[in-house]
């Protein structure tokens, strides 16, 4: 990865063809790239747009009120704020960020030493003959559609949450409130937690996996020389070195936590106007709660329900950006302190 | 696979008439259509508690039209009436009749009752599920606002004298997702219960008070399946789930009517309620049936509505919609007990039926 470009790559990293003209096939390259941002741009200033009658009716209160009311859909609207607001209609996402933020953190704290550990076994502990095997089948576990996790959760984890690991945690730790609630029904921030860990994990892994696997194998030979054991030679070494796709990983996969939808949508027990204070608490997340809410909000003549479900969707979208800018500083950091 | 054995090559010209004529066939469909009376579909989408009844009516009404190409989807009521506003859908399906404003706003959609539904309290409680618990609407309003929480709550072994209840916390199970059911359940709330109407009211989703121990479910095999998980959990589920209620082995609630009887949905209790009813029912049919008059009346009842969009871009549509729906209601055709009998609902009273034959016939291009 760090080899000085030979010849032929810095012509193509330059990119010109004959001096001073662009080629048409650099020009295309760029169109076909500029394609993302555009539509990313574009995604976002609907939203904005779309959300705008809703963003002045909310306010800042939007972030920091725990009530979600629709109002009373079936009387006329009436105006508030200078919009057209159903009687008794409440707006607040706080519930959802909490919920999203809490279950994507302990699905990372789960699913982080999970990955790494599967992915130093994968490349370090087993043999060349059976490495490819196990690969596939955490390459699987990433393509398994996301209803089939929440399935899984409502019908094996869910009980399980309940009936021993809840009593368990409470018989451990009586002392910590947030561990020591037994007897709630299983659906919520502990499911799906797991869930999402359970979805991250191949994630992290595979990732890490070919990260490790681009260890020349003169780093490894040095470590040995100097006389390390095997686990040093893991933790000290090849570990250290792959720091920056490590973080990368972890970026990757709270991406794909912080916006599952229908997985964490069957398991997380729907709260709404509460806020989680135990690990058996229910939970809503902000995507999953798009999806359940927008049936309903579309019967609002008002339009203001579907456009504060807009409104949730643009703090999703700043949060995801917010966490890979935070992301992308911390491997630049990363990787000055590895080199 | 050997090239021009079968197919003799198109020349070009050949070839663009072809285009242009399956152009012209997608640019008039009705026209086709109405020459060939082939190649209609229609797009049903909407309650899930009609869906099943829905594709039983696909199937028996393929026998009568079988040009006719039916496409249904449970997406959920809200879904169904907006995309039946929309256009996209020919019929949307729906447990709760349109909103004044959203009438006012769509003057041209017809909400045509297609028959009857009810929804069944479920509970589970180890020991008591075969003994009928009774239920009242202040009570389970009390439950779902967090002010009874405790199965031995006084206000709950009124109902139940004789009946050893178990000292636990309640755990009222509500739908999360947009749901006809939530409609009705919370309206029965509202008309039995003036606080429940004044801090919470009605509608497919409301905003569930905060109820140590409440869990939200997705759909009705979710509300089953939560209350057979949970024991001393209580829900609603719609009549049509009434198998698989029975199969999890979850008691009914005879549930505590307008004249203060307890009685569990039937055909008998289900007519009696509705049959109150039938004289006050508007012209366009927007009635809730909620917690009606009569000693024999089940509380919790209401039409299953068909939103149809009065003008229709074609005459061809318009026919083919008439054609269904008025099968679907008709006590010969769609409305046998052998259809409705499976999903334990209750066919149309005959003067509602012939209201929704009014409506139907309103529908044209």
């Amino acid at each position: 990865m760090d080899s000085a470009p030979t010849g032929l790559a810095r012509s193509v990293a330059k990119g010109k063809g004959r001096k001073g003209s662009i080629s048409p096939f650099r020009m295309t390259l760029i169109g076909l790239a500029g394609v993302i941002p555009v539509v990313i741009g574009a995604v976002l200033l609907f939203l904005v747009v779309y959300a705008w009658p809703a963003i002045r009716f909310n306010g800042i209160d939007f972030l920091l009120t725990k009530t979600w009311d629709l109002g009373n859909l079936y009387a006329d609207p009436v105006p508030r704020h200078g919009v057209l607001a159903p009687i008794g209609a409440t707006y607040g996402c706080l519930v959802f960020v909490a919920g999203t933020l809490a279950s994507s953190f302990l699905a990372l704290l789960v699913a982080v030493p999970i990955s790494l550990g599967i992915a130093v076994f994968l490349a370090e502990g087993v043999k060349r003959v059976l490495r490819t095997p196990f690969a596939i089948v955490v390459e699987l576990l990433a393509v398994v559609p996301s209803v089939v996790y929440g399935l899984w959760g409502i019908i094996v984890l869910v009980p399980i949450a309940a009936h021993i690991i809840a009593p368990v945690l409470a018989a451990v730790f009586p002392f910590i409130p947030f561990l020591a609630q037994a007897g709630g029904s299983g659906f919520g921030l502990l499911s799906s937690s797991l869930v999402l860990a359970l979805m991250v994990i191949p994630v992290i892994t595979i990732t890490v996996f070919e990260a490790l696997n681009r260890i020349p194998k003169e780093a490894k030979e040095a470590a040995y020389a100097l006389g390390t054991t095997k686990f040093e030679m893991v933790f000290f070494t090849m570990l250290p070195m792959i720091r920056p796709a490590i973080i990368g990983a972890i970026i990757l996969g709270l991406g794909r936590a912080l916006g599952e939808t229908m997985a964490v949508l069957m398991v997380s027990g729907g709260a709404l106007n509460y806020m989680p204070t135990t690990l058996m608490s229910p939970i809503s997340t902000m995507a999953s709660f798009i999806l359940s809410q927008l049936d309903s909000a579309e019967q609002d003549q008002s339009g203001l329900a579907v456009q504060s479900l807009a409104e949730i969707a643009i703090v999703l979208f700043v949060i995801t950006v917010i966490v890979n800018i935070v992301a992308r500083l911390m491997v630049r950091k990363g990787a000055g302190v590895s080199r | 696979m050997s090239d021009g054995t079968f197919a003799p090559r198109l020349t070009r010209a050949q070839f663009l008439k072809s285009v242009s004529l399956a152009a012209v066939g997608l640019a008039l469909p009705g026209v086709v259509g109405a020459a060939q009376a082939a190649g209609l579909t229609i797009l049903e989408t909407g309650s899930s508690l009609l869906y099943p009844l829905f594709n039983l009516w696909v199937q028996g009404y393929s026998k009568i039209d079988p040009s006719l190409r039916i496409t249904t989807q449970s997406t959920g009521s809200g879904t169904g009436i907006a995309q039946a506003i929309a256009g996209i859908a020919q019929i949307g399906a729906s447990d709760a009749y349109m909103a004044g404003p959203q009438v006012k706003k769509n003057p041209t959609m017809l909400n045509i009752p297609l028959a009857i539904s009810a929804q069944n309290i479920v509970y589970n409680l180890p020991g008591l599920n075969g003994s009928a618990l009774q239920m009242s609407g202040p009570v389970l309003a009390g439950i779902y606002s967090g002010k009874i929480t405790n199965w031995n709550d006084k206000a709950i072994a009124a109902l139940n004298p004789g009946v050893a209840l178990p000292n636990h916390t309640i755990l009222p199970i509500h739908r999360t997702d947009g749901s006809g059911d939530t409609f009705i359940f919370t309206q029965y709330l509202s008309k039995s219960t003036p606080e429940w109407a004044s801090s919470v009211a009605y509608g497919t989703t409301v905003s569930w008070p905060a109820v140590q121990g409440g869990i939200g479910a997705i759909g009705n095999p979710g509300m089953v399946q939560t209350t057979a998980q949970n024991p001393y959990s209580i829900a609603y589920v719609g009549v049509s789930f009434l198998a698989q209620v029975q199969a999890a082995g979850l008691g009914v609630s005879p549930l505590q009517n307008k004249a203060g009887k307890f009685v569990l949905p039937n055909p008998q209790t289900i007519v009696a309620a509705a049959s109150g009813l039938i004289d006050s029912t508007p012209a366009d049919q927007r009635i809730s049936l909620i917690f009606a008059d009569g000693e024999m009346a089940y509380p919790i009842i209401n039409y299953e509505y068909a939103i149809v969009n009065a003008k229709q871009p074609n005459a061809a549509l318009a026919k083919a919609i008439k054609g269904l729906l008025t099968w679907a209601i008709d006590p010969m055709g769609g409305s046998t007990g052998d259809y409705l009998s499976k999903v334990h609902f209750v066919a149309l009273p005959d003067k509602i039926r012939m209201q929704s034959h009014a409506r139907i016939a309103t529908i044209a291009s």
